[in-house]
């Protein structure tokens, strides 16, 4: 049976699509963006997230880990994440909710025995169920019998992506796919790199190749400080999305995202570094990037 | 030179302003009101005398009586029974009661004081029912004797009479009867003559108040109250606006009289008369919607707008927005449902869903009508009378005039049954300890409760038009003149008592919780259990063990046992109160609601195994706990709730709290409108919705004074949150925020 890692299900997502949806978080990523506002789900393997405030000091991890990854040190409880192979003892055992483990094996049923249950409230509100991550198309075969179950149920489908990884992965998905949402950060390759690990072209590739198919495809810009925060950097993009449209002779719509801070716990929790921490929590000029996009027709 | 005269906006923002100031003076006065707002106004200083007090829904309250006005006792325990006595002493209470003309308003009146601050004691002793207090002590019952009103009148009977109309029935019938119904007749007889003295009053002070107003658009409404109210201390209305006036002076008799909030179908009452006045062009929308305005102002009455006629047509009318329209200019507290359903004019949830998300203020609400006539016809109600059942309660609706039915009154805490039933398995020595053998002992008690319950309930229906009988709604229902019998002694037609259950999540989850650590995992015992229940968790392995069971999977969460359980305990819920009638043959329905006493019964509850501490709040209703899902997400809510439907035309309604900055608000409203659609769909019948902005919630959750104008849906009624007690702020807070964490 195939499965897949999933490390959250989100009932009631108002962000991720038209109507009422249910997203579903594949675990793993090929980007590295700094801002990430997922980081939990950048690595493909589970891992389990430690929120001290919830914490009450019982000890009781330290007693069932294998690893000696969970210490105690005087009063101090000491999470040597190095040891860790997430096997989740500590978090059975860790009933204040202080443990977590992100990233559970589910079967494609488990998967739908979740997101079933809001189908009336996707029928009524031209909703369904959208995919995200990490980047979901990494995990193709999961991915493509999720995906072509719902279809089979006559679930309106959706997937966020920010194209990175041959386009054959992509490719064998769409079938069963009615909407992308694909992510456009810079087209200029080398910041590209800077900022998410990896350059663009690719990318680029890839959202060359979706303008040709007849899918509908709604490019999104997360708008970050230091990254493409200006008029220029958005007027490329939405250069790009217009030889896009022209691709495809038809318009393809470009939305911006504002850049928000709300992930800060998560990277604590995960004990990785926010490096998105000294950023301002909004952009200043959203509204004039806004602008600049509704110039290009947009 | 410039003429300006007063805009009906600019009245309205005075009257909204005046509504504020007398608020914040209840709260200096009365303190926390943990309750419907009701628009009581207090008297003046001179006149006040602040007591301890029973409300109209059997709750305790602090109130301000008459000082100097006391009734007349005719019984030895100092209280006074009975119709002949209730009666006479109304009489004198209102033709006592101050005046009040706001001449920004079109309307004369408000009222002062509640009549049943006066009920002491509440019961006549002479009627004995202790020997049923053991047990509804021993399960906490709210068994609801000696309650009052909770079902609606029909008003078109007195909008078609007046007052005099309807003295000259109360002798006709009198004549016709005699010497049946004698003090009966003599009593509601005494409430009208009370009433046309205080509608007399308020027309002689209009009138001297216009002489004195120097403002021309005030003289002139001073002038039309005075004469509007000549005319209606005899007459029936004539006009649209007479109709209003009407309705007020006998809603503000209703509520000062027993708490009656039950107003019903203001849209078809005042369909005629809006016709009439509009098209002999006497009546302008904004005119209208000024009028009702006027009225909503003056009381929080409970109002169904839209739904079905006998025939199942939609009543759905231009009236139906107008009186939308004045609750949202209005902005104060208002307990106006928007009827949603199979046929119903999808417009006014639209609409509905436009000020809910614009206002932010908890208005309106959203009544399922589908599943409540589909469910109030399995009692056996032909489907004609189902169809005109109303809304007009916290979470209940009533057949006008017609419907006796003490509804919101009677509850049964299923965490108090199930505290009993545990205790009981383990004390039993051979049997063993089960999950089934709890269940068992559960469902056992629980008949016991409602047999308990049932039987209280006769004890209130054959002794209750002798302690306080219902002269008020007596007065426009079908039956209790003609028959000379109060609504609560045969008057009506159909009697469906009430019976609420309550802590439906706090005992799944308990189920639950068991099931998973004591059953399956081992990892307490019941014995153990049993100590941390009784230390109430304290004790070095107390926090672990109360963290450990309520970190089981909740009712809510969707596919785990406790959803499971939440649905048996519901069915068998059902199947108890429906199975057969009380001993004196009256049928009872079954509800899930906890109202306002969520808190209290709470309060006297000790630690359950779902980690709740003693003391806490029990859940919510039929809603699970806060926190019950980490996304909190309201279609799961939705989901679970409308599983757990009793199913029997009484409602189990739908809390939910949304924060608007879920979505732009195009989105927002499209998502709220699917999601109340859906409920009901799935076989909800009642949605009492917060969208709520988050931040300006917890600044007035430090600070109450900061935002004095808040209003919040505290359950099935709205209240201003500066107005309720600490408790139930946290109470709404915590709600808010659990849904927040996704």
């Amino acid at each position: 049976m195939i499965r897949g890692t999933v490390f959250d299900i989100q009932r009631f997502s108002v962000h991720d699509g038209p109507g009422i949806r249910s997203t579903v978080f594949l675990k793993g990523c090929s980007l590295r963006c700094f801002w990430c506002h997922n980081p939990e789900g950048i690595r493909p393997q589970p891992e389990i997230q430690f929120e001290p405030d919830k914490c009450i000091g019982c000890g009781e991890c330290v007693l069932v880990c294998p690893q000696g990854a969970q210490l105690l040190d005087g009063d101090q409880r000491v999470f040597v994440r190095d040891r860790c192979d997430a096997c989740g003892q500590c978090v059975e055992t860790c009933y204040a909710g202080a443990l977590s483990l992100v990233g559970r094996a589910m079967a494609v049923e488990d998967v739908l025995a979740e997101v079933m249950q809001d189908r009336p409230f996707y029928d009524s509100s031209g909703g369904g169920v959208t995919l995200s991550g990490g980047e979901p198309v990494l995990q193709t075969e999961f991915a493509r019998a999720l995906l072509a179950r719902l279809q089979a149920g006559d679930v309106h489908t959706a997937i966020e992506t920010a194209g990175y990884y041959p386009w054959e992965r992509l490719e064998t998905l769409l079938p069963h796919i009615d909407l992308v949402m694909m992510d456009l950060k810079q087209m200029d390759s080398a910041r590209h790199r800077a900022a998410t690990g990896a350059p663009n072209e690719r990318i680029l590739q890839t959202a060359r190749r979706l303008a040709q198919t007849a899918i509908p495809v709604i490019f999104r810009v997360p708008v970050i400080p230091t990254v493409n925060d200006t008029p220029g950097a958005i007027r490329a993009i939405a250069a790009f999305v217009g030889e896009l449209s022209a691709l495809r002779g038809a318009a393809l719509p470009l939305e911006l995202l504002p850049f928000h801070r709300l992930a800060e716990s998560k990277y604590t929790s995960l004990g990785r570094e926010y490096a998105a921490r000294s950023l301002p929590a909004s952009v200043e000029h959203f509204a004039e990037l806004q602008t600049v996009v509704q110039e290009y027709g947009f | 030179m410039a003429v300006t005269t007063l805009t009906y906006g600019q009245r309205l923002d005075a009257l909204r302003a005046a509504k504020l100031e007398q608020t914040r003076e209840k709260q200096e006065v009365l303190g926390a009101m943990d309750h419907d707002d009701w628009a009581v106004v207090l008297p003046p200083p001179e006149l006040r005398e602040v007591i301890d007090a029973i409300s109209g829904s059997g709750e305790p309250i602090t109130d301000c009586i008459y000082k100097g006005w006391h009734p007349q006792s005719n019984h030895p325990s100092g209280g006074f029974f009975g119709p002949r006595a209730v009666g006479d002493n109304y009489r004198d209470f209102l033709e006592h009661h101050p005046v009040y003309i706001d001449p920004n308003s079109s309307l004369a009146g408000a009222y002062m004081f509640n009549f049943m601050s006066y009920r002491k004691p509440y019961w006549n002793p002479d009627f004995d029912y202790s020997h049923l207090q053991p047990d509804q002590e021993k399960y906490q019952l709210i068994h609801g004797i000696g309650g009052s009103q909770h079902f609606c009148q029909d008003l078109q009977i007195g909008l078609d009479l007046g007052w005099q109309g309807l003295l000259e029935k109360i002798r006709r019938y009198r004549k016709l009867n005699y010497p049946h119904g004698h003090d009966f007749y003599h009593g509601i007889g005494s409430v009208v003559h009370g009433v046309q003295d205080w509608i007399r009053r308020h027309a002689d002070a209009a009138r001297a108040m216009a002489e004195r107003e120097t403002d021309p658009v005030l003289r002139r409404n001073l002038e039309e109250i005075a004469a509007m109210n000549a005319h209606l201390v005899t007459e029936p209305p004539r006009t649209f606006r007479d109709a209003c006036q009407w309705i007020l002076w006998y809603q503000m008799v209703a509520r000062m009289f027993n708490g009656s909030g039950s107003l019903g179908q203001l849209d078809v009452l005042l369909a005629p008369y809006y016709e009439r006045d509009t098209a002999a062009g006497l009546l302008t929308d904004e005119e209208a919607i000024f009028h009702i305005a006027c009225l909503l102002l003056r009381d929080t009455a409970y109002i169904q707008l839209g739904g079905p006629d006998a025939d199942g047509r939609d009543v759905t009318n231009h009236l139906s927005y107008l009186v939308l329209e004045a609750g949202h200019r209005l902005g104060i507290p208002a307990n106006i449902g928007v009827s949603v359903g199979e046929g119903i004019d999808p417009g006014l949830l639209q609409r509905g869903v436009e000020i809910i998300v614009g206002d932010r203020h908890g208005y309106p609400k959203f009544l399922g009508s589908d599943h409540v006539v589909a469910g109030t016809v399995r009692n056996g109600v032909p489907l004609e009378a189902a169809r005109q059942r109303t809304y007009s309660g916290c979470h209940w609706s009533a057949i006008p005039g017609r419907e006796y039915g003490l509804m919101d009154i009677v509850k049964i805490n299923f965490g108090a049954v199930f505290d009993v039933a545990l205790r009981d398995m383990l004390a039993g020595e051979r049997a063993p300890h089960t999950l089934d053998a709890l269940w068992e002992r559960f469902v056992h008690h629980l008949a016991r409760a409602v047999a308990v319950v049932a039987e209280g309930l006769d004890v209130h229906m054959a002794h209750m038009h002798d302690v306080f009988p219902e002269l008020v709604l007596d007065l426009c229902c079908h039956g209790p003149i003609e028959k000379g019998l109060d609504a609560s002694h045969g008057g009506v037609e159909f009697y469906l008592l009430g019976v609420d259950g309550a802590a439906l999540a706090t005992v799944a989850d308990s189920f639950a919780a068991i099931e998973q650590r004591v059953v399956r995992e081992g990892r307490l015992t019941w014995e153990d259990l049993l100590r941390h229940l009784d230390a109430d968790w304290a004790g070095p392995d107390g926090e672990r063990a109360r963290l450990m069971m309520s970190s089981v999977p909740r009712f809510g969460h969707g596919n785990t046992p406790a959803d499971d359980y939440a649905w048996r305990i519901s069915e068998a819920f059902s199947a108890l109160v429906t199975a057969k009638p009380t001993p004196a043959g009256f049928r009872m329905v079954p509800g899930l609601f906890s109202w306002a006493l969520t808190i209290a019964m709470g309060a006297r509850l000790g630690a359950t195994p779902n980690g709740r501490r003693a003391g806490e709040p029990i859940s919510q209703g039929a809603n699970p706990h806060p926190g019950f899902r980490k996304d909190g997400a309201p279609t799961a809510l939705a989901v679970a709730v409308a599983a757990v439907q009793p199913g029997y035309g009484n409602t189990a309604p739908l809390q939910i709290d949304l924060e608007p900055s879920i979505a732009s608000d195009e989105a927002a409203r499209s998502q709220i409108a699917s999601l109340i659609r859906t409920h009901f769909d799935l076989g909800g019948t009642q949605i009492n919705m917060n969208v709520l902005d988050t931040q300006k919630l917890l600044e007035a959750y430090e600070d109450p004074s900061k935002y004095p104008d808040l209003v919040v849906r505290v359950t099935g009624f709205s209240a201003y949150f500066s107005s309720l007690s600490p408790e139930f702020r946290k109470m709404v807070v915590d709600r808010v925020l659990a849904a927040e964490s996704a």
